[in-house]
């Protein structure tokens, strides 16, 4: 064992880049973002298209978890089947065939962003956002303290790309030591 | 190939003539050479690795429920509740202590910024002071006055692991019946009078990522509560609002395994740091931290004033001087940097006050944020332009003869006033709040 390994914010880690490419080879996506919550990795889906407090979300339904945290968010729900879906959601544990990675993937797959959910493989809180929009990535990364943005100019403010400034931020910095579980739960069983 | 950080070789040992050699700078030997210039941190054995096992075979709750129990225990404090993350530890300590939309929440203007974007998280408005030029924690005087009928808390930081003046802080808050909200995340077995930092305030946050004192698997914090109703309060925050905020069963084992560790850990950097402190008071041109009698220093870091007078170079630029100074010391292998350069309403999240869209939380203030800015923290700014900070420098397992090398580099650099002159004159050093913020 490394510090490396438990280290986010470290550039010799290499167990988030690890997993975000494991997950980015699976689904088939550009970009993969890592959280320390599935909520976090709601927030920056959401954040990502530029959603915030006095906007609104569209899903034919939302569960009861997804609702208060929006609430709280101050984004509003719409409820349209005639309109894509804000994000779409899928959780992995391995109980059965309907909660494997491929399961998951599927059920996401016409989504412009998904949301994946790893919290139940049992290691801690642990999710992930897939997309092929790079500035969805971008400004999702940007919500994280030391995000992906943060960590390559130790936070430079001369924003190059002013439309991602960092606005409100939050540590969704998910732990090196859960992201290499994660990692060896779904090598596993790939 | 597993990946290693641990050395290769051990530093060679320090000899006092290295003081009097040419400076690295100028073609010298440096102090301490390359390949020899990583810390490692924390120290892991199996104990850690066991219980992590044991951790995955159990319940996760478990785990979380026994970190929790043993560090509140350790620090005194009467509820917490263990999280990912310092911020998110820092937003329901705000939160349970009873801060709640439109609030204004003091704090100083020199910390990491997570703990002004915990305020914004909670849906407060920051009310940015100064901070004290000798301790560099919050500024009481400058809280007092910042006082409206609209705030609601005061939020000192303990700055590098010492304890911000909490018993006048206390006071203030008792007479304007105003919450203490502690942040912590410096300030791992930081004490006064006995009391460990974490059961001072109404509430606490924590970070315990791991280039704290007391760093867990990675990343999580924790928050403290000093009764059952604020801890109630944060608890029904989660609930309402679905909020996922809790810390890993793998992560919460690492901090079982790694408490049994801390007090060796803080041991040595009491010693490091006392030698160190010593060795600069002989140096005239560096003096290390004060910190008051009854007061415990934590050291997560450790911030070095300079002098130039004392070398005669009181004629130059302070921040110059400083500029010229960390290139020395750097040439010579010790990795003395800012650790922040602007105070933090001068960060593009304070400027821009977007919050979580729309410039929510801060439309809910009728406050002129034209006071977001530099010139109202002339001590902070005073602080930047002529401190340096050692960060992982004196933490364990640092060896003797590495705290020795570094000591050894301090004298050699004090001796030559005469490389910082030429240095601090052919070079231009900005001032290091005109440059880009930077979080670290
Ligand atoms: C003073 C201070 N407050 C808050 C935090 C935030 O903690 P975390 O990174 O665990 O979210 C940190 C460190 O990162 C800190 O140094």
């Amino acid at each position: 064992m490394t510090s490396g390994v438990v280290m986010s914010i470290e550039k010799n880690d290499r167990q988030l880049p690890g997993l975000e490419t494991q997950i980015r080879n699976k689904v088939d996506r550009q970009y993969v973002a890592l959280f320390n919550s599935v909520t976090g990795a709601i927030h920056a889906a959401l954040h990502g298209q530029q959603i915030g407090f006095g906007s609104k979300a569209v899903f034919p339904r939302v569960s009861q978890r997804e609702q208060k945290f929006l609430t709280w968010l101050g984004v509003g729900i719409e409820e349209s089947t005639s309109i894509p879906r804000t994000y779409g959601m899928a959780s992995i544990a391995w109980q059965d065939a309907g909660t494997t990675l491929d399961a998951a993937v599927a059920a996401v797959s016409h989504d412009k962003v998904q949301v994946l959910d790893f919290t139940e493989l049992g290691f801690g809180p642990c999710a992930a956002i897939a997309t092929n929009d790079e500035q969805i990535w971008k400004r999702a990364e940007r919500l994280k303290i030391f995000g992906a943005f943060d960590l390559r100019t130790m936070w430079s403010q001369a924003e190059s790309e002013p439309e991602i400034q960092p606005t409100i931020q939050f540590n969704y910095r998910l732990s090196p030591l859960v992201a290499a579980c994660v990692r060896q739960a779904i090598q596993g069983n790939q | 190939m597993m990946q290693t950080d641990f050395p290769a070789l051990p530093l060679p040992w320090p000899t006092d003539d290295m003081a009097q050699q040419e400076l690295a700078h100028l073609g010298g030997n440096p102090v301490i050479g390359h390949g020899f210039r990583k810390t490692l941190f924390p120290v892991i054995t199996k104990e850690d690795v066991l219980q992590m096992q044991i951790s995955i075979l159990r319940n996760h709750s478990n785990s979380e429920a026994q970190f929790t129990e043993d560090y509140r225990n350790y620090v005194g404090a009467k509820y917490a509740i263990a999280t990912a993350s310092g911020t998110s530890a820092l937003h329901l300590a705000l939160v349970g202590a009873g801060v709640t939309p439109g609030d204004e929440v003091i704090v100083p203007c020199f910390t990491f910024i997570a703990t002004a974007q915990a305020i914004v998280a909670a849906k407060g408005i920051p009310v940015f002071v100064d901070i004290d030029p000798v301790n560099y924690c919050i500024d009481v005087a400058a809280v007092e006055a910042a006082i409206t009928p609209r705030t609601r808390a005061v939020m000192p930081v303990h700055v590098h692991g010492l304890p911000a003046n909490m018993p006048a802080l206390r006071q203030l808050c008792t007479k304007h019946g105003l919450l203490l909200v502690e942040d912590a995340s410096h300030a791992h077995s930081a004490a006064i009078d006995g009391t460990i930092c974490g059961a001072l305030g109404d509430a606490a946050g924590q970070s315990l990522m791991a280039d704290k004192n007391f760093p867990v698997g990675g990343e999580g914090g924790i928050a403290f509560f000093a009764d059952e109703a604020k801890y109630k309060r944060a608890r029904a925050f989660l609930e309402e609002t679905g909020i996922d905020y809790s810390m890993s069963g793998i992560v919460a084992a690492f901090g079982i395994s790694q408490l049994k560790r801390l007090p060796y850990y803080d041991a040595i950097r009491q010693r490091n740091a006392a030698y160190l402190t010593a060795e600069l008071a002989k140096t005239g041109l560096f003096t290390g931290p004060e910190v008051p009698a009854t007061y415990v220093h934590a050291y997560n870091m450790y911030r070095i004033a300079l002098h130039p007078a004392a070398v005669g170079l009181d004629d130059l630029p302070i921040h110059a001087v400083k500029g010229a100074v960390q290139e020395l010391l750097v040439a010579e292998g010790v990795p003395a940097r800012e650790w922040q350069n602007k105070p933090i309403p001068g960060h593009l999240p304070f400027q821009n006050r977007q919050g979580f869209g729309q410039g929510y939380p801060f439309t809910l203030s009728q406050r002129d944020f034209s006071e977001y800015s530099l010139d109202r923290f002339p001590n902070a700014l005073k602080m930047l332009a002529s401190t340096l900070t050692l960060c992982r420098e004196l933490r364990s397992p640092v060896e003797t003869e590495r705290i020795q090398s570094y000591a050894l580099a301090f004298h050699k650099v004090a001796a030559r006033p005469d490389a910082i002159r030429k240095l601090a004159t052919e070079n231009t050093y900005p001032l290091p709040y005109e440059r880009d913020g930077r979080l670290g």
